[in-house]
């Protein structure tokens, strides 16, 4: 009874409708990959739902676990999944041409995943311990990008460029939060706009280069990589306002869309369920977003908060660039429609991240080592 | 301001889906429909092609053929191997299965093997369930139940090229398995065997397998309609038979309608053999042989008519009265003109003779002596009357118009102005003058019929033929017809023979001619020995015939031409007495006359 009482109690305190949401969610990802897979249960739905289930033990255990472990353990996952990503370059597993996964004997990891979370972690504690007035200095802000260049160089290497963009972006977003002044924003959107280019030319491969041209004129490939884009606007397309009805999508059960059931799983919504049950899935995202943030509202700590907002960056940032690329506003950079998409690793580690979140928010008033003002 | 910006896009990503699924709906379902429908041509059963009384020439015979359908095989080496057992199957093929399954979808049926004898293919449909993978079909496929009598009427049927594909939108001509006619009848009335392709809807998903069928939508093919020719097929058979080693042409032709009852090229190829596709070894065979088997000679062989040339010299002399018919003309056996000799074909010469006679004896010097009282063009007019030196609308291609040459035409094609040597030599049917067998029994059912210029046809359509006047004074063609009815019927014609038909009160009519191929050299006329039969066979005259019967009453008409065969009183002149004694018997002519004479 001892042991159990304290948590028993703050299972009480955690902010159920979170996980209610992500549920929810979780569940409409089941039913589409059931359809998807024509209705196969064993294909991939069952699997999916017995994830969900598992990750979702793991996320509460993480909520469970202070804040305070959490905030000092930042720096040494952050060095483990460093160090992994290392590994990666070197021992790592091919999979379809790219080395993302380490075989650790009894499971395959994919430190790239990982590090979404440290990342975001280690820097919600490098600003944390930060004084305010040095977010904006040359070195604060130096320290901050070699931080962020680390881990993304060597995840462009593997090569996987919907990951070091995600990175990248939820690092810099968290820069942003942290309060770094205009002056750097500012020079910062001056060095992008010249180092975009630059870094298409030299730092990309021929695939992903080519990836991104057929994104301005998938007409150029209609059978290659421009063939993703066009079938998935004819399912979108073709769903109308009202969609073909629940497994009723011809796009999906004639497999047009290649990888509907993972990165496209978004064309067997629209397909079926139309602009209504498309519109209705972006609204549970806003709508989960938006808790997120309102839970980050009430943390005391910055450590906190940051780590909240960064984690709702990398998951929002999930959300838009999948939903961007299935109707054709961005490049397939296969990027996995959280929570809905077939996909292990990933529904780990966004229930991973949503614990974080809940032990953030759990423990938003006890006691973290003072940091900068 | 960061929530700013996440609402703005997601505003951004809502506009987008408004533009796609609201804006652009109608568009993106019609793709999606594209994407998802596909049809399947069904293609139509050929027409069959019969003849005048229903026999078959050409049908569809049922093809046993195995498939092996990739992605049901395990192991497609071991699987030809067990194949192997039952069909043995050459490396080239193994290889060509391999390349196959290589180029199609692992779902597409690859052929193994087609034209599987029956027991192969009982035997593989019993071993069929432990070859996993391997599916026997039957298909159709052409097939010319009398193999070579026929073929170069029938022609034969092959796959579309690019040339016809071009030519022709037809959908199945893009069906790797249609086959449409590509020479001769087959493909003079392809549109009509062909019939119309059917449409099955279906349902194919991204790789082009088909998931659904959608029956209700179906577009039923149509069958191609039978063509009925006028040929008899037993008639035809029997020609060939009498050729038998020789090479030639023949044509028998009624002659009130112009249905044509033989046209037959010798030698034949097998049909059959286009169709499975023709190897090398008969390839080479084919070409090798100097008798050209693929040459269809009846229509498409020029050759000189010799002596059967001199009725349209006998009409021009009459219709022109350059002599009068009881006129006697001196043969020496040789005329002399300008510094040249020219001889009759009987040495010692023929004697005195009339008009009748010169015919009945076939006497050349007599001609001769037409040549220099009358122009070539006036001989030339009455020969075209006659049908020589032009083509007929016989539907089939490869016809030859031969020459009917005219001083302009000597002047046109050669140059030079027309000699009085190029007139004798054209009034016996030799020199410039060119025509078919098929030619030849035109001017006979001409001759036969008196009164109207007959033309054959071979295709049975809808219209009955008509035909114009034939222009010929009937004084004047009843002279002619009855020198020829001397040539075979009177003792002392270069034909005759005593009750040529065998049967009682029906005689025949008709001319023989020998055309030669050399110029025969003065030392040979000298010595005289060497004789046709020591020569080599290219050298050697072509045996002529034509000829009608009744006499009274003209039914049929033969023009017979066998090439190097010699003398025409013989064998182009057994041909043509065989087949219009077969020809009267089995329509029957004999037993109506002979009802008609009791009554």
């Amino acid at each position: 009874m001892s042991f159990w009482q304290p948590i028993k109690s703050r299972l009480y305190e955690i902010n159920w409708l979170l996980p209610v949401l992500i549920y929810i969610l979780g569940l409409v990802g089941v039913a589409m990959i059931f359809a998807a897979t024509d209705g196969v249960w064993n294909n991939g739905a069952k699997q999916h739902l017995i994830r969900l289930v598992a990750a979702g033990l793991v996320m509460l255990v993480v909520a469970l676990i202070d804040i305070k472990i959490w905030y000092h353990l930042a720096y040494p996952i952050f060095i483990i999944a460093l160090i992994m990503l290392v590994a990666v370059d070197m021992w790592g597993v091919s999979i379809n041409g790219s080395q993302r996964w380490l075989d650790l004997k009894f499971t395959r990891v994919q430190p790239s995943e990982i590090m979404k979370l440290a990342i975001v972690m280690a820097l919600a504690r490098y600003y944390h311990d930060l004084d305010r007035a040095r977010v904006s200095h040359i070195i604060g802000l130096v320290i901050a990008l070699i931080v962020i260049a680390l881990p993304a160089q060597f995840i462009l290497r593997q090569p996987d460029l919907g990951t070091t963009l995600l990175l990248t972006m939820t690092a810099i977003a968290m820069i942003f939060l942290a309060g770094v002044n205009w002056r750097v924003i500012s020079s910062g959107i001056v060095a992008a706009t010249i180092a975009i280019p630059v870094f298409f030319m030299f730092g990309l491969k021929e695939y992903q280069r080519a990836r991104i041209r057929t994104f301005f004129d998938p007409s150029s490939d209609p059978t290659g990589a421009g063939y993703h884009i066009t079938q998935s606007k004819i399912a979108l397309g073709s769903g109308g306002v009202s969609g073909k009805g629940y497994m009723n999508g011809t796009q999906r059960q004639l497999e047009y869309v290649p990888e509907n059931r993972t990165d496209f799983i978004f064309t067997v919504i629209g397909e079926e369920f139309g602009l209504v049950g498309s519109l209705a899935t972006m609204a549970l995202y806003i709508l989960l977003i938006a808790m997120c943030v309102w839970m980050a509202m009430q943390c005391k700590h910055k450590f906190s908060k940051l780590l909240i907002l960064g984690l709702t960056t990398t998951f929002a940032l999930y959300v838009f660039i999948n939903l961007a690329m299935v109707m054709g506003l961005a490049p397939v950079v296969g990027v996995p429609l959280p929570l809905i998409s077939y996909g292990g690793t990933v529904i780990l580690a966004v229930m991973i991240g949503f614990g974080l979140m809940l032990s953030a928010h759990l423990y938003r008033k006890s006691e973290l080592p003072r940091g900068g003002r | 301001m960061l929530s700013g910006l996440g609402l703005t896009t997601f505003g951004i990503l809502s506009a987008r889906l408004y533009y796609l699924q609201v804006t652009r709906a109608e568009d993106y379902t019609v793709l999606s429909d594209n994407n998802r429908f596909n049809y399947h041509i069904i293609i139509p059963s050929r027409g069959r092609i019969l003849d005048r009384s229903g026999e078959p020439l050409a049908l569809n015979r049922q093809d046993y053929r195995l498939t092996l359908v990739a992605e049901q095989v395990p192991d497609v080496d071991a699987t030809l191997d067990k194949i192997n057992d039952v069909v043995p199957l050459s490396e080239k093929n193994r290889k060509r299965v391999f390349s196959d399954i290589k180029r199609h979808a692992k779902f597409v049926p690859v052929l193994i093997e087609d034209h599987l004898s029956w027991d192969q293919f009982a035997a593989l449909n019993l071993r069929a369930p432990e070859i996993p993978g391997v599916v026997p079909q039957v298909g159709d496929v052409r097939s010319y139940p009398h193999h070579g009598v026929f073929s170069h009427v029938l022609g034969y049927v092959g796959s579309a090229g690019p040339s016809d594909v071009e030519k022709d939108n037809d959908p199945l001509l893009k069906q790797p398995t249609f086959r449409m006619g590509k020479t001769g009848v087959e493909a003079a009335v392809d549109k009509t065997l062909r019939g119309k392709s059917g449409r099955l809807k279906v349902e194919v998903n991204a790789v082009g397998r088909i998931v659904r069928e959608w029956p209700e939508e179906e577009n039923q093919a149509a069958s191609g309609k039978d063509v009925w020719l006028t040929l008899d097929a037993s008639l035809q058979k029997y020609a060939a038979e009498l050729f038998e080693e020789d090479s030639g042409g023949v044509a028998v032709m009624d002659v009130m309608t112009g249905e044509l009852r033989v046209l037959l090229s010798m030698p034949t190829f097998d049909g059959n053999l286009f169709v499975s596709g023709l190897t090398q070894k008969d390839m080479d065979e084919m070409n090798s042989d100097e008798r050209r088997p693929q040459f269809n000679k009846v229509i498409g062989g020029g050759y000189p008519p010799a002596s059967t040339f001199k009725m349209s010299v006998m009409l021009a002399v009459l219709k022109n009265k350059v002599i009068n018919p009881k006129e006697r003309i001196i043969c020496s056996g040789k005329v002399r003109v300008g510094n040249r000799n020219f001889h009759c074909w009987k040495r010692r010469g023929h004697g005195p003779m009339d008009f009748m006679d010169a015919l009945k004896h076939s006497c050349d010097t007599y001609f001769y002596e037409m040549a220099q009282r009358l122009s070539i063009d006036k001989v030339a007019e009455v020969a075209t009357s006659l049908g020589l030196g032009q083509r007929f609308d016989l539907g089939i291609r490869g016809q030859t118009s031969g020459i009917v040459p005219t001083q302009v035409w000597k002047q046109k094609r050669l140059g030079q102005g027309w000699r009085m040597g190029d007139s004798l030599n054209a009034f016996i049917g030799q020199g410039f003058v060119l025509t078919t067998p098929l030619q030849l029994a035109v001017m006979a059912a001409r001759i036969a019929n008196g009164r109207k210029a007959v033309s054959p046809h071979l295709i049975i359509g809808d219209d009955a033929p008509k035909f114009g006047d034939l222009g010929v004074d009937h004084e004047h063609m009843a002279m002619v017809q009855k020198a020829m009815w001397r040539v075979c019927s009177e003792p002392g014609g270069t034909a005759y023979r005593h009750n040529a038909l065998g049967f009682e009160g029906i005689e025949m009519a008709g001319k023989t001619g020998t055309g030669q191929v050399r110029g025969i050299s003065a030392s040979e006329r000298a010595s005289g020995v060497i004789h046709n039969r020591e020569l080599p066979w290219k050298l050697r005259d072509h045996s002529i015939f034509v000829g009608y019967a009744p006499f009274n009453g003209p039914r049929f008409a033969v023009g017979t031409i066998v090439e190097h065969g010699g003398s025409g009183a013989k064998r182009a002149a057994n041909i043509t007495r065989a087949l219009l004694k077969r020809v009267l018997e089995n329509d029957g002519i004999p037993e109506l006359l002979e009802r008609d004479a009791l009554r």
